[in-house]
């Protein structure tokens, strides 16, 4: 009988607010709880959600009240969310603490704590970052602390592994690549003309498949509106691109800052009747602005996967994308044209795309069936729940690392040999102190403090004062005997 | 000791009422009975000895006969106090409040006067349920800030939309709380919202008070009894 664990994901990006790292901890939860997992989500409270929520399935969610400081991120006050995660992972009998997002402060804070309660910690990483700049600097320390004393690190790609290899000096034997994915069934490529003209928000036509030698084609763009995803590039190609091709508009789906440059470039070119922007739209809605393009454009600067790709190509978009990050591992080269990031590049790159499909040389109405094969949920939580087989040692250290690493001899002196990592406080002290020459005196100083206030809150707080949750009905898998209790 | 942790009282007078309390208070056992009265004993004692203090710093300026009282009650009363004034144990007390500025002495004394009078040692909150009536929260004990008599609610039937068991951030902790939402009102009714009992004795009280207000009595009672 496979085991079963109590997960909590813990995030600053939860719903309400709509975002890749949002959907994914929603879609990967739910598909853990279908496996016989149970699973809670703490975030902080967002205008109008607060307090303790359910979801479908009875995924439980902890709106923690908290203040927040910038997109959505918490201030970070590293010991204060102590009694309160404490008391909701011993209400929860939490085993497993899965901690998503290196922009987060509340993620990194509670790895922190439940290593130091002696829970098993997975940290996975949606993004890339860079490694100059002074803000990025203070993140990586900030990551390289966290991560110090994580028990595995999960990566969206190959390319976010080595980002985060690099930035938190970890062991790449201990970070896995489990990539996103999309939920086929809510992004089919358009069936029926009416359907579009339903949720069409202007009065065009819809889209023409197989495109006429003079028919228009529409590219659409969903992003939000930031300078990390390549407005500005965007602003630059729009005019140059639609004056390359006289039958293209534009659509472009997002809010941001970047938006009054866009409405400037719209205006001052005169371009109002072949770009239309839409602002900010819901995720629901982003299907029925995908169906009526014919190329999906992402000028992204970095992304560490880039889920929207694979959503437009569900959708049976061609997609032009910056080969940048993680994009390049994300899609067949049959579905994508790439450019460099730059503002020549992307705009002879649409030109081939817009040419191909001219030429009725790509099959985009396979697109779909195709990225159903490839990416599922399901498969993401079967891979995510082989990491929490192998941190908690209910697979062997040679089936979860691979045979090679099983040699005692190559790992490090502070891992257990179960290849677990040890949580005897002075295991941790030396994990910490190789963090730099003051950072690693100060992290242990944390690491202490966090400590005594934990053994202060066992005695305040003492476990037996905390309500038990009881637990929501847990399914049962297929593969399974009996019913999955712990 | 006096107090003890929250606990639960089921009392069923007949099939339709239900009287749910969870109280601070011990079973009361004669060693129990003799502390708490030595207690109030202690307390009534405090009290007049803070009234003493404050008669003799602020009142025993003016002079006895120069008072114009005809009342011969109060100024058998004022005669009394002025020769206990007068007293060792007066003059001591004199002597020892003399250096006490008066704004300090005032500011001790008032609200430690206002506990002794008014605070009560242990907590108790009911919720009672009559069937087609309707059901009534009260809180005493603690410091009743505002009013002296315990504070109730009653809530008609009708007006019950439904009772239920929630959780809530509160301090450093989530708690479980029985609410009762109000139709035609924006904020719930939280029951015992002074003592916040535990899980199990909010369990028990929320089916007791659903099996005692919505379910037929079919002799199948609910309440799990003492939490």
């Amino acid at each position: 009988m496979a085991p079963t664990y109590n997960i909590a994901m813990v995030s600053d990006f939860f719903f309400p607010q709509p975002g890749g790292v949002e959907s994914h901890i929603y879609q990967l939860s739910t598909k853990l709880m279908d496996r016989g997992h149970k699973v809670i989500i703490i975030t902080h409270a967002y205008d109008g959600r607060t307090g303790v929520r359910y979801l479908t399935n009875g995924l439980k969610v902890y709106h923690v009240p908290y203040f927040v400081i910038y997109r959505s991120t918490t201030f970070p006050t590293v010991f204060s969310f102590f009694p309160m995660f404490r008391n909701i992972v011993l209400r929860e009998r939490i085993d497993i603490v899965h901690g998503h997002a290196s922009l987060s402060n509340l993620c990194h804070e509670a790895i922190l704590h439940a290593r130091t309660m002696g829970l098993r910690t997975v940290f996975t990483d949606h993004s890339l970052f860079g490694f100059a700049d002074a803000a990025s600097i203070l993140t990586n320390k900030l990551l390289k602390f966290s991560l110090s004393d994580v028990d595995h690190v999960i990566c969206v790609s190959h390319t976010c592994k080595e980002n985060t290899v690099l930035r938190a000096s970890l062991d790449p034997l201990m970070v896995s690549v489990i990539p996103n994915a999309v939920v086929a069934e809510n992004f089919k490529p358009y069936s029926n003309p009416a359907e579009v003209a339903r949720h069409s928000f202007g009065q065009d036509p819809p889209p023409a498949r197989p495109l006429g030698p003079h028919d228009t084609i529409t590219i659409v763009v969903i992003s939000r509106l930031f300078y990390n995803k390549g407005t500005d590039l965007l602003t630059a190609a729009i005019p140059r691109i639609l004056e390359n091709h006289p039958n293209t508009r534009f659509i472009i789906a997002g809010s941001g800052p970047k938006a009054i440059d866009l409405e400037q470039m719209v205006e001052q070119n005169v371009l109002q009747d072949r770009v239309e922007m839409l602002g900010s739209i819901r995720h629901e809605e982003v299907r029925d602005v995908m169906i009526r393009g014919h190329v999906y454009l992402h000028p992204s600067l970095t992304e560490a996967f880039g889920t929207v790709i694979v959503e437009a190509a569900s959708c049976g978009l061609y997609v032009v994308c910056t080969q940048v990050g993680g994009i390049p591992e994300v899609l067949p080269s049959h579905m994508t044209v790439f450019a460099k990031p730059e503002e020549d590049d992307l705009v002879a790159a649409t030109g081939k795309a817009i040419a191909a499909l001219r030429a009725n040389k790509v099959r985009t109405e396979l697109f779909h069936e195709q990225v159903k094969s490839m990416y599922s949920w399901t498969n993401v939580a079967i891979r995510t729940e082989r990491v929490y087989n192998g941190i908690s040692g209910a697979i062997s250290e040679a089936e979860f690392y691979g045979y090679d690493a099983s040699n005692p001899a190559s790992w490090s002196a502070t891992r257990g040999r179960s290849g677990v990592q040890s949580f005897a406080l002075i295991d941790r002290l030396k994990r910490y102190y190789g963090c730099g020459i003051w950072a690693g005196k100060l992290f242990c100083l944390c690491v202490i403090i966090d400590y005594l206030i934990f053994l202060f809150l066992e005695i305040w707080w003492p476990r037996g004062k905390i309500d038990i949750c009881p637990d929501w009905p847990r399914k049962t898998v297929d593969e399974r005997r009996e019913p999955g209790v712990r | 000791m006096l107090t003890t942790t929250a606990h639960l009282y089921i009392r069923r007078p007949s099939p339709t009422t239900a009287e749910f309390t969870v109280t601070t208070r011990p079973a009361l056992t004669l060693p129990l009975r003799l502390a708490l009265l030595s207690l109030s004993i202690l307390r009534l004692t405090l009290f007049f000895v803070i009234l003493f203090t404050l008669y003799t710093r602020f009142l025993t300026t003016s002079s006895l006969h120069s008072s114009p009282e005809t009342n011969p009650l109060l100024l058998a009363l004022a005669s009394h106090l002025h020769t206990l004034h007068l007293s060792p144990a007066g003059q001591a007390l004199t002597r020892l409040v003399a250096p006490i500025p008066a704004w300090l002495l005032a500011g001790i004394s008032i609200p430690l006067l206002c506990f002794t009078v008014a605070w009560e040692l242990h907590t108790s909150e009911s919720l009672l349920v009559l069937r087609g009536l309707g059901i009534q929260t009260s809180t005493t004990g603690g410091f009743p800030w505002g009013s002296w008599r315990p504070a109730t609610r009653f809530i008609p039937t009708e007006k019950i939309r439904d009772v239920l068991i929630n959780e809530a951030f509160r301090g450093f902790e989530v708690r479980y709380y029985l609410v009762v939402v109000v139709e035609g009102e924006e904020d719930v009714v939280v029951v015992f919202p002074k003592l916040l009992p535990r899980r199990k004795i909010v369990e028990a009280v929320w089916r007791g008070v659903r099996g005692c207000l919505y379910e037929a009595n079919d002799g199948m009672w609910y309440g799990v009894g003492k939490g």
